[in-house]
C-alpha cells in the first residue's frame, strides 16, 4: 500500500495506482476526454492534468502512478487553469450545436463546460467547416466537427474487436476520424462506438433525433438475448406512453462488469429491442369455448386449477403437457419443476430446445436463450419432442412463451393442435401461434419482472423490474404460485411465497448448485 | 582546423568512398573498440568524453546508452535519428553525404558497446539523394565486413538498415520516429517508459543523432581526453552550426562548443551582407526562442543558451536582418508549426492552428489590439502542457517574438 494527499486528504491505495484511479476510488471523477477504463492510458486530451507538490509542471492523473508521500492537487488554481485552457482549446473549434445534439445531457464536453468553462468565447477567427455526417457502417454516424479526437472510438476497434476499420487520418487541425479502404464498421459491436464517444461526435442511427437524454430512466438489467448474461442498463420512458403506439424503450447499454461482458455488449442485444414495446400480447384472450370462464386472471387460474385436478386425480395425468423455454427465470423454472413435476406428477414437461445462433467469438453465444445453464442446473434438460408422437394424447397442454409455430414444422403443429382438448400459451407477445390456443395469457419479458439467470459459465445474476408491467401482464412465477395455491398443492410451502426472493430461496435449499457458495 | 572532427576531410570527394575513409584512418576507432576494449570500456570512455546528443535535447549519450537494462532477454534496437526536420537545420545532411562512414562505424562501435545487433538510420523522405549517397556506403561497409556477419575479423555482428520517412517534422521526435519505423502513422508516445527501456517493436532502443554518432570515432580513436580538450567540460566537442540568413557567407562551420554567437556570425559567416543590421537570430533552429541583436554575446553551448531563455537545439543559426519584418518570422514560426503538428493532442493540435489564424490575419492586415495577448495565452496554454517536446517547440517562439519585438509588432495593428 502506499498513502499519498489528494487535495489536503490522506489516501492509501494500493501499490501501482494511478492517481485518477486513486481519487476515483475516493469518489472523485477527474475530467478527462481519452482516458477509459478498458484501455492503457493515452495521455491526449491532457484534461486530467494535475499538479504534484515539487514538480514544475502539470501532470497527468491517468498515467502518474501514485507514489509514498506525494502531495496531488487535483484543484488548484493552476489545474483549473490548465483545464479552462483545454476547454477554451476544444471549443474554439466546436460548432456549439448542443441543442440539436443527441448527447447533450451526456456529454463531457458540454459538463465541463458547465464546471470549467470561460463562457466567453475569445476565438475570432473562422472556424473549419467539416463534414457533419459521415457513415461510418451499421448504425453509426460521425460529426466530424464536434469530434475532440480522443481516438476511443479507433481503439476500441484495434483492441477490443480488432477489426481497425477506422483511423486517424491527415494531422494538426486537420485530423479526423476516418474509414480504411472504404471498408466500413460492420462488426457487431459497432453500438460501442457511440456509447464510448464520450461528446457528440459518434451518434447512433438508431437513437438519434428520436428523443433527449434527461426523459429517459434507466433501468438495470440482464440481456436476454444469449447464454452471456451482459449486463445492461434499459434506458425507457417512465410510466405509460402518452401516445397510443409509442415506444417506452429508447435505449439499451452495456454496464460495467468485468467478470461478464466488460464495459461492452454486442449489437443483437443492443438493438433488439423493440419486442418490448410493440406486438405485446397486453390482454387475456379466451376462445368462446362455451366453458363460461371470465378473461381475468382469477377466473383463469381457478379454470387451470379445476382441470388440473380432474386430470391428476382422475389418474390421467399422462394426458397432460407443459412446454416451456430457457427465457424463464430459474425461479420459475425451480416453480414449474416442482409443481408440475414434483408435486403432480406430470411426465410431459419439455424445455423446447431453442434454434442456435452462430457465436460471434467475443461476447454472444451460440444459445441465444438466457437461462439454458439454470435450467440444466435445476433438472430440466432442453431437447425437441417428437409432436407427432404426443398428438391424440394430451387433453391439457400449457405452454410458456413457446411458439411452437416458429419452431417446429406449421403442419406437424397443427396436427397436434388438434388433438389437444385445452391449449393454453403464456407469452408476452403476439405470434403466429396465438389463434390457434385457447387461452392466450400475458406475460412479461424480462424487463418487467424479477428473478435471476444463469449464464453460461454457471454465474447466477439477479435483477428486478425495470419498468411497469404492459397491460394486464403478470410475471409467470405470480401465476405459477397462485396456481399452486390454489391446487392447495403444498400449501405449507406455496403460501409461503410472497416474492421472488422467497422463491430464491427455496430454490438455494432445494438445489446444491443455487445454494450458498464458499 | 586543428579543432574539427567531422568536417576537415568535407572536400575531398573520396571520403564518400570506403575506400576513401579507410585511407584517412577510418574505421580504425571500430578495430579499437572491438579488438582492444570491452564493450563496458568503450560505453565508460564515451561517458567520459561529455558528449552531449546533438539532435537538440542535448542529453549524455553515454549515460543514455547505459539506461539500456544490462539484462534483458529482448533484442535491442539501435535508432540514428537522421530526420532533421527543424527549419534551418542542415549539418546532419552534409554528414552523411560527406562522410556517410563516420556515421557507419560510429553505429558499429555503439551496437558492440550496447549489445545491439540491430541498427536502423531514419531519414527523412526529402533527403533522396542524402539516402542514396548513405545507402552505397553502407553496402560498401558489408562488402568490407565492416557490418554484417563478422565484423573486422572478430564475431560480432550488425545488420544496418536504411529507412526513408514520408516528410513529417514530428517523425524527428523520437517516439514517434520508433513508431513510424514500426510502420504505424508517426505519432509520439507517452513517456515513461522511456525508448532504453520499451522502444522499437516494444524493446530496448538507443536513439541517437546522426551528428552525435558521428562523434563517436574520435572519442573512441584518441581517447575521451583528446576529445574533451575542444569545448565545455560540460559540453564538450565541436558542433557543426548551420548559419543562414542575409550574411555574407552562409554555411556549416564546424566549431568548438562555446563559441560566441557574435564570433560565429561576424568573423565565420563574415557578418550580414550588403551593409545591413542584425535585428535578431534564432540560435537553435525554428523552435529556438529568439535573441535580440543586443543579445548576441552569448556563448553557444546548451547551458549558456538555456540560462538566456533560448536553446542550441540543432544549432541551426538563423540571422534575421532589420529588413525582415519580425511578423514575417513570426508568421514562419506559426504556420510550420500548425502544419506540423501531429494532431494527438489537444494543446498543441488547436492550440497551434489557432495562433496561425490570428497571424495570418495580422499578415493580412486585419490585426487588432488584444491579438497580441491572445498569442500569448494560447501560447502559454500550450506551453509545458502537452504530450511531447513539440509543443513547447511551437510556443516558445512565440512567446520570445510576441514578448521582445512588441512595439514592431504592435505599430502593425490597428
Amino acid at each position: 500500500m502506499v498513502k499519498f494527499d489528494l487535495d489536503d486528504k490522506v489516501l492509501e491505495v494500493a501499490e501501482g495506482t494511478t492517481i485518477f484511479q486513486a481519487a476515483l476510488q475516493a469518489g472523485l471523477s477527474i475530467p478527462h476526454f481519452c482516458y477509459h477504463p478498458a484501455f492503457a492510458p493515452e495521455g491526449s486530451c491532457r484534461m486530467c492534468l494535475v499538479e504534484i507538490e515539487g514538480l514544475p509542471k502539470l501532470e497527468l492523473s491517468c498515467s502518474t502512478v501514485v507514489r509514498e508521500g506525494m502531495k496531488v492537487k487535483t484543484r488548484s488554481e493552476k489545474v483549473v487553469e490548465a483545464r479552462r485552457s483545454v476547454l477554451e482549446f476544444l471549443l474554439a473549434e466546436h460548432p456549439l450545436d448542443c441543442p440539436i445534439c443527441d448527447k447533450a445531457g451526456e456529454c463531457k464536453l458540454q459538463d465541463y463546460y458547465e464546471d470549467y468553462g470561460l463562457y466567453q468565447s475569445a476565438f475570432a477567427e473562422f472556424k473549419e467547416k467539416r463534414e457533419k455526417k459521415v457513415p461510418l457502417g451499421k448504425t453509426q454516424v460521425l460529426d466530424r466537427e464536434r469530434c475532440v479526437l480522443c481516438t476511443r472510438c479507433t481503439r476500441f476497434l484495434d483492441q477490443v474487436t480488432r477489426t481497425g476499420e477506422l483511423g486517424i487520418f491527415e494531422r494538426g487541425n486537420r485530423s479526423e476520424v476516418g474509414i480504411y479502404d472504404q471498408t466500413p464498421v460492420d462488426n457487431n459491436y459497432s453500438g460501442c462506438l457511440s456509447e464510448i464517444c464520450p461528446v457528440g461526435a459518434i451518434t447512433d442511427t438508431d437513437f438519434r433525433f428520436k428523443t433527449r437524454a434527461w426523459f429517459l430512466e434507466p433501468g438495470d438489467s440482464i440481456c436476454p438475448h444469449c447464454g452471456r448474461g451482459c449486463n445492461i442498463t434499459i434506458e425507457h420512458v417512465p410510466g405509460f406512453p402518452r401516445v397510443p403506439g409509442s415506444r417506452r424503450v429508447y435505449r439499451i447499454k452495456s454496464r460495467p462488469n468485468a467478470e461478464v461482458n466488460g464495459h461492452w455488449m454486442c449489437d443483437v442485444g443492443r438493438y433488439n429491442y423493440a419486442f418490448l414495446d410493440t406486438g405485446r400480447q397486453e390482454r387475456i384472450m379466451m376462445k368462446d369455448r362455451g366453458w363460461g370462464v371470465e378473461p381475468a386472471w382469477d377466473s383463469v387460474i381457478r379454470f387451470l386449477a379445476a382441470q388440473l385436478t380432474s386430470l391428476v386425480s382422475g389418474e390421467a395425468r399422462g394426458r397432460v403437457g407443459v412446454m416451456a423455454s430457457a427465457h424463464l427465470t430459474n425461479e420459475e423454472l425451480f416453480l414449474m419443476k416442482r409443481m408440475f413435476l414434483q408435486d403432480m406428477g406430470i411426465r410431459k414437461i419439455f424445455l423446447i430446445d431453442p434454434r442456435e445462433g452462430a457465436p460471434d467469438g467475443f461476447l454472444l453465444t451460440a444459445e441465444r436463450v438466457p437461462n439454458t445453464r439454470g435450467a440444466t442446473e435445476i433438472g430440466l434438460k432442453c431437447g425437441l419432442p417428437d409432436l407427432t408422437g404426443l398428438a391424440g394424447g394430451l387433453d391439457l397442454l400449457i405452454l410458456f412463451g413457446t411458439d411452437l409455430f416458429e419452431r417446429f414444422e406449421p403442419d406437424e403443429t397443427k396436427a397436434l393442435l388438434e388433438t389437444v382438448g385445452i391449449k393454453v400459451l403464456f407469452t408476452s407477445r403476439q405470434g403466429p401461434g396465438n389463434d390457434a390456443m385457447d387461452i392466450v395469457l400475458p406475460a412479461t419479458p424480462a424487463a418487467e419482472k424479477a428473478g435471476s439467470f444463469t449464464n453460461l459459465k454457471g454465474r447466477v445474476q439477479s435483477f428486478v423490474p425495470v419498468r411497469t408491467a404492459c397491460g394486464e401482464a403478470l410475471a409467470e412465477w405470480i401465476v405459477l404460485v397462485r396456481l399452486a395455491v390454489e391446487l392447495k398443492l403444498d400449501p405449507g410451502f406455496y403460501e409461503g411465497l410472497t416474492n421472488v426472493e422467497d422463491i430464491r430461496a427455496a430454490l438455494a435449499r432445494d438445489v446444491l448448485f443455487f445454494g450458498p457458495r464458499s | 582546423m586543428a579543432d574539427m572532427i567531422l568536417t576537415q576531410n568535407f572536400g575531398l570527394e573520396s571520403l564518400k568512398t570506403l575506400k576513401g575513409y579507410t585511407a584517412l584512418g577510418g574505421y580504425r576507432a571500430a578495430a579499437k573498440a572491438l579488438k582492444e576494449m570491452t564493450p563496458a570500456q568503450v560505453l565508460e570512455e564515451v561517458k567520459k568524453s561529455g558528449l552531449r546528443g546533438r539532435g537538440g535535447a542535448g542529453f549524455p549519450a553515454g549515460l543514455k546508452w547505459s539506461f539500456v537494462p544490462a539484462k534483458t532477454d529482448k533484442r535491442i534496437y539501435l535508432c540514428i535519428n537522421a530526420d532533421e526536420g527543424e527549419p534551418g537545420t542542415f549539418k546532419d545532411r552534409f554528414i552523411m553525404s560527406r562522410n556517410p562512414h563516420a556515421v557507419i562505424e560510429g553505429a558499429v562501435i555503439t551496437s558492440y558497446a550496447v549489445g545491439i545487433h540491430t541498427a536502423y538510420v531514419y531519414i527523412r523522405g526529402e533527403y533522396e539523394t542524402v539516402a542514396r549517397v548513405l545507402e552505397e556506403a553502407i553496402g560498401e561497409a558489408y562488402g568490407g565486413g565492416y557490418l554484417g556477419r563478422g565484423i573486422l575479423g572478430t564475431d560480432f555482428f550488425l545488420e544496418l538498415t536504411l529507412h526513408r520517412g514520408a516528410g513529417s517534422y514530428i517523425c524527428g521526435e523520437e517516439t514517434a520516429l520508433l513508431d513510424s519505423l514500426e510502420g504505424k502513422r508517426g505519432w509520439p508516445r507517452l513517456k515513461p517508459p522511456f525508448p532504453a527501456v520499451v522502444g522499437l517493436f516494444g524493446s530496448p532502443t538507443v536513439i541517437n543523432n546522426v551528428e552525435t554518432m558521428a562523434n563517436i570515432p574520435a572519442i573512441i580513436l584518441h581517447g575521451s581526453d583528446h576529445f574533451r580538450q575542444v569545448g565545455l567540460p560540460r559540453d564538450s566537442g565541436t558542433r557543426l552550426f548551420g548559419v543562414s540568413g542575409p550574411v555574407r557567407k552562409p554555411g556549416l562551420y564546424e566549431l568548438p562548443v562555446g563559441v560566441s554567437l557574435r564570433e560565429l556570425i561576424f568573423e565565420h559567416a563574415g557578418g550580414l551582407k550588403d551593409g545591413r543590421t542584425l535585428k535578431a537570430v534564432i540560435p537553435g533552429g525554428l523552435s529556438a526562442p529568439v535573441l535580440t541583436a543586443a543579445e548576441v554575446d552569448i556563448a553557444l553551448d546548451l547551458d549558456s543558451l538555456a540560462r538566456a531563455g533560448s536553446m542550441l537545439g540543432s544549432a541551426a543559426v538563423i540571422v534575421i536582418d532589420e529588413e525582415t519584418p519580425i511578423l514575417a518570422v513570426l508568421k514562419k514560426v506559426t504556420g510550420f508549426f500548425a502544419h506540423e503538428s501531429c494532431g494527438q493532442c489537444t494543446p498543441c493540435r488547436l492550440g497551434t492552428a489557432w495562433m496561425d489564424k490570428v497571424v495570418t490575419r495580422m499578415e493580412e492586415g486585419h490585426g487588432e489590439r488584444g491579438d497580441l495577448d491572445t498569442l500569448l495565452r494560447l501560447a502559454a496554454g500550450i506551453k509545458g502542457r502537452t504530450l511531447c517536446p513539440m509543443g513547447d517547440a511551437a510556443a516558445l517562439p512565440v512567446l520570445a517574438l510576441v514578448q521582445k519585438f512588441r512595439p514592431e509588432l504592435e505599430a502593425g495593428l490597428t
